[in-house]
């Protein structure tokens, strides 16, 4: 016998199935605060009272203080004010890449797999082969021939570079909740194919595209940030995202190593939301998970 | 036939299914016939991959049939347009295998239960959850306590209650049932048995119940049908047809069966090896490479399905039995 | 094949000794006792069927008999003892010393069991060359020899094939080869032939039958299938909830049970004999949640004889007087012949909701 690894409780003993799901958990909550906070400061910034982001308002390189929560830059900048507007490109950038992403991914991964046959086989091959080819080159190479840049633009790239991602995980749930008895069930009671779609399928596989779209948020956001540090984000002088500002700080953190809350505020943050939004998806997933043995 | 002057809810003429994988053509379904009389239940049993479970997925349409013809109520199926063969399916219903799967975990059961009136538009509102209360209640789930339940929180014995529930829920004439209960222990197997035993008086419905358990399918079948490799091998009433195999295949399944008896001196003389591939069946009788009475003719000519008396038909060139008085 | 390995030096002895044995799960719910308190005892040749409904612990009973659970998160209590050796508590180390060589497991799913991606006739001969120290080509021949032996036909040619290249019998009949490659004494077959069709089940149990007496095995025939016990083993086990509720030769099980549950199950049974459309017995209600054991008999919210009694107070295991024969019930049966199984009328039904929510 070489096979010595068991189940932890084997399914037989399962007898009642629980009616409740296992809490959520207080760490997911702190995770899920977080998230509703910088989401909040996003969406609010214009309307809060902080600094201009664009105006030297001080002096330049002053530590933290009860004027300036996180210091000023080398500039004279509120770097406060900096990082509240920078949420807003970043989970701008985030939030608008995946809705591109899953816009066109998502109906047409559904599409292929509930479909199959031949528009599969077509709209697959199409996909995979673009999946095959590195998507970060093709951004940067993009991104530094088309001048000058905008947010829109960013988005637009990084956006459709993120379908064929997208589409494979779609069709994967797609045809795992699709090849379950109960579609054949549904079709056999006379369900036609967009109630099947709507009301079978969907609810099955939008647990998986959610916690999806966690994970594609946070990856676009680090994503931005390489982008950024690599110079090929928006102009910094025009609305910083959290990239440029780490990138900002490794420049004038030469000149001025004491000011080292300059380098470690968006880092920080932006390491947090990422951490946060990966958490959470993955706290989601196994939540939904309705095959998972729970007890 | 006897049940000649009964009504014919379901005729099968000549059924085919190929299946094509990759180059090679397996033909599930070689050909089988047969009727189902009004208010009766057939048995139709065989060993994995005879094909019983595809010809009922055939019947239903949710494999397409590559050959025969298949009569519901008279009216022909595979040659209806769509749309028409989707009104006329809502005189059959299915119910599956696996209890679970075959329950949308993410759905409330009462809405599970409705799907089929909320599908073809029959009910609504106040009729629509009266027709699902009574239905649940009819399959012992009680509505008050379960019906806002999810179909994950759910036994296997339960998920097939509710199964049944949503097969009657459109009064369908025709109930097919591939496996329903072999995924459940035995005492709940025995309720769920006699339920359908019940709810089959009660809503006069006419069964196709497959299975490959023989003491099950015998308990609720008024006739047995069995297939071996894509081809039926013998129909007739089920006491009879256990009593007196005419088939040898039917004889050897018989042999095997075990009875939970230990007085029951079990027959030792198995069947040897196993059933040939369905990509290559042999010539004539597809049994013939299992059979001990096989002879040259067997494999030249295909046996026909015959009759022998007593509602009995076998499709053997040398039955065991030759004719009942 | 050598007849004479693992004869015991006293025959008389039973060579596997159960005692209370207990396995309990540590769940985020609470313990959960699969096993709640399990004895018995396995002479040498004899067949032994362990009978039971899911949830009823049988198959948690055989991999803790092979001290198969893991460390974490399950607690074995009591005693396995068997040929000598102590399983409860026993290190990997020693487990491994008699894994293979004393006593083997065979499996529901033989798929699964076996490694996909290896060739069938290594799998076999992998723990003959580790654990027997056979080289290489002693191995191979040693490995076609037990492919003869279980019945596979032409064996050197599926030395060569790969799991997914056999049927589900052929796939069982490896891995009883595999079971049987060091000479065990006691051979664990959980559930070898569910999922099987008749005609192969058919086959697998005469082949184990025919395998114990050429090698001398003693073996425990885990099921869920009445039928497969009845002619296939000397002694039966009735297990319900973790616990043993009757044991004794077969024959008395089947024609003298005393315990209300035994009845049950053999009436909720469909038969081959019985005419067609004989109402079944239904059990009501189904089984208990082990996380939420009542005090008394685990039977009681279901058994028609049950009275306050039975829910209060735990019945123990008690001798009918008949050789062996035990059954832990308040309110036996009384001493009769078999059942009528051709009974009509119906006792209770619908009840499988009724009972708890």
């Amino acid at each position: 016998m070489t096979n010595t690894e068991t189940p932890m409780i084997p399914n037989e003993i399962v007898v009642e199935h629980p009616e409740k799901r296992e809490p959520i958990g207080l760490f997911t909550w702190i995770c899920v605060g977080w998230l509703a906070i910088n989401l909040g400061v996003a969406l609010l910034t214009p309307f809060l009272p902080i600094a201009n982001p664009k105006e030297m308002i001080s002096m330049p390189s002053m530590g933290m203080s009860l004027d300036h929560l996180m210091g000023t830059d080398s500039l004279g900048r509120d770097l406060f004010a900096r990082v509240a507007w920078g949420s807003r490109i970043s989970l701008g950038v985030g939030l608008g890449a995946m809705a591109i992403g899953f816009g066109i991914g998502g109906p047409l991964g559904m599409l292929a797999a509930f479909r199959r046959g031949k528009l599969d086989v077509a709209l697959s091959s199409v996909m995979f082969t673009l999946l095959a080819f590195p998507s970060i080159i093709a951004i940067i190479s993009i991104l530094s021939m088309w001048w000058p840049r905008s947010l829109a633009k960013i988005i637009l790239v990084v956006g459709i570079s993120s379908v064929p991602l997208v589409y494979r995980v779609i069709r994967a749930a797609t045809l795992s909740a699709g090849s379950k008895e109960y579609i054949t069930a549904a079709r056999v009671l006379g369900a036609k194919d967009r109630r099947i779609v709507f009301r079978e399928l969907l609810p099955n596989v939008a647990p998986t595209g959610l916690s999806f779209l966690l994970f594609g948020v946070a990856t676009v956001i680090a994503l931005e940030g390489v982008l950024a540090f690599l110079g090929l984000s928006i102009d910094p002088n025009t609305a910083p995202s959290w990239g440029n500002l780490i990138n900002d700080a490794r420049q004038s953190l030469n000149d001025t190593p004491q000011n080292w809350p300059l380098i470690i505020f968006p880092s920080a943050i932006l390491c947090l939301f990422i951490l946060a939004l990966n958490f959470v998806g993955d706290r989601l997933r196994s939540y939904f998970d309705v095959t998972e043995v729970k007890l | 036939m006897s049940e000649a002057s009964k009504n014919v809810v379901l005729s099968v003429k000549d059924l085919e299914v190929t299946f094509r994988k990759g180059r090679q053509r397996v033909s599930a379904v070689a050909g089988i016939s047969f009727d189902l009389y009004e208010g009766e239940t057939l048995g139709l049993v065989g060993e994995s991959g005879c094909g019983k479970s595809t010809t009922g997925r055939a019947l239903m349409q949710i494999v397409p049939s590559t050959g025969g013809e298949i009569y519901v109520d008279g009216a022909e199926l595979t040659s209806l347009s769509k749309k028409e063969a989707r009104s006329l399916r809502r005189k059959m219903q299915m119910i599956f295998q696996d209890p679970i799967s075959s329950l949308n975990p993410r759905r409330r059961v009462k809405d599970i239960v409705a799907e089929p009136l909320d599908c073809w538009k029959t009910a609504k509102g106040e009729e629509r959850d009266a027709i699902v209360y009574d239905l649940l209640n009819k399959v012992g789930i009680d509505p008050a306590v379960y019906g806002n339940r999810y179909a994950r929180q759910f036994s296997g014995g339960q998920c097939q209650r509710i199964s049944i529930a949503r097969s009657l829920a459109m009064r369908p004439r025709l109930l097919i049932c591939d496996e329903v209960v072999s995924a459940l222990d035995v005492s709940i197997q025995a309720q769920i048995l006699n339920l359908l035993e019940d709810l089959k008086k009660e809503y006069g419905l006419t069964m196709l119940f497959i299975a490959h358990d023989l003491a099950v399918v015998k308990n609720i079948s008024d006739r047995v049908a069995v297939m071996y490799l894509g081809k039926l091998c013998e129909i007739g009433p089920s006491d009879t047809l256990y009593a007196k195999p005419a088939h040898p295949y039917t004889s050897f399944l018989l042999g095997a069966a075990l009875e939970a008896d230990p007085e029951i001196e079990q027959n030792r003389a198995t069947l040897s090896g196993e059933p040939p591939s369905p990509l290559h069946p042999p010539s004539g009788c597809r049994f013939r490479t299992r059979c001990p009475f096989a002879t040259e003719k067997c494999a030249s000519e295909e046996p026909m399905l015959r009759d022998i008396g007593a509602g009995q038909q076998v499709a053997c060139h040398y039955p065991l039995v030759g004719s009942h008085q | 094949m050598s007849t004479e390995t693992n004869q015991n030096n006293n025959p008389d002895e039973d060579f596997l000794v159960v005692e209370n044995l207990t396995t309990t799960f540590n769940t985020a719910r609470g313990p959960l006792p699969a096993v709640g308190g399990v004895s018995f005892r396995l002479g040498h040749n004899e067949t032994l069927g362990v009978v039971g409904e899911s949830g009823s612990g049988k198959t948690v009973l055989s991999r803790t008999i092979m001290g198969l659970q893991p460390r974490t998160n399950v607690e074995v209590g009591g005693s396995v003892r068997f040929d000598g050796h102590e399983i409860v508590g026993a290190t990997e180390a020693e487990l491994r010393e008699i894994w293979g060589t004393k006593v083997a497991m065979i499996f529901q799913d033989p798929m699964t069991s076996l490694n996909p991606v290896t060739k069938i006739g290594k799998q076999i001969g992998e723990s003959l060359h580790v654990r027997l120290g056979m080289s290489k080509d002693e191995a191979k021949a040693r490995a076609i020899e037990l492919l003869t032996l279980v019945g596979i036909p032409s064996p050197e040619e599926r030395y060569e094939a790969y799991p997914t290249q056999l049927s589900g019998g052929m796939r069982q009949r490896v891995m009883i080869a595999i079971a049987l490659a060091c000479n065990p004494s006691l051979l664990l077959a959980d559930e070898p032939t569910t999922g099987l069709d008749v005609t192969i089940q058919a086959q697998i149990l005469n082949l184990l039958d025919e395998l114990q007496m050429k090698l001398q095995m003693s073996v425990i025939l885990v099921t869920h299938d009445l039928g497969v016990v009845a002619t296939r083993t000397d002694r039966i086990i009735v297990m319900y909830a973790g616990r043993v509720v009757e044991m004794g030769r077969t024959k008395d099980v089947f024609k003298d049970h005393r315990m209300p549950y035994t009845r049950a199950l053999l009436e909720s049974t469909p038969r081959v004999s019985n005419p067609s459309h004989t109402r079944l017995k239904t059990i009501p209600g189904r089984p208990p949640n082990l996380l939420k054991l009542a005090e008394g008999c685990a039977f009681a919210p279901r058994c028609s004889r049950a009275t306050e009694k039975c829910s209060q107070e735990r019945p123990n295991l008690e001798p009918t007087g008949t050789d062996g024969h035990y059954f832990a019930c308040w309110n036996p049966l009384d001493n009769q012949s078999a059942p009528v199984s051709s009974s009509t009328g119906s006792t209770k039904e619908f009840g499988e909701d009724n009972v708890r929510s």
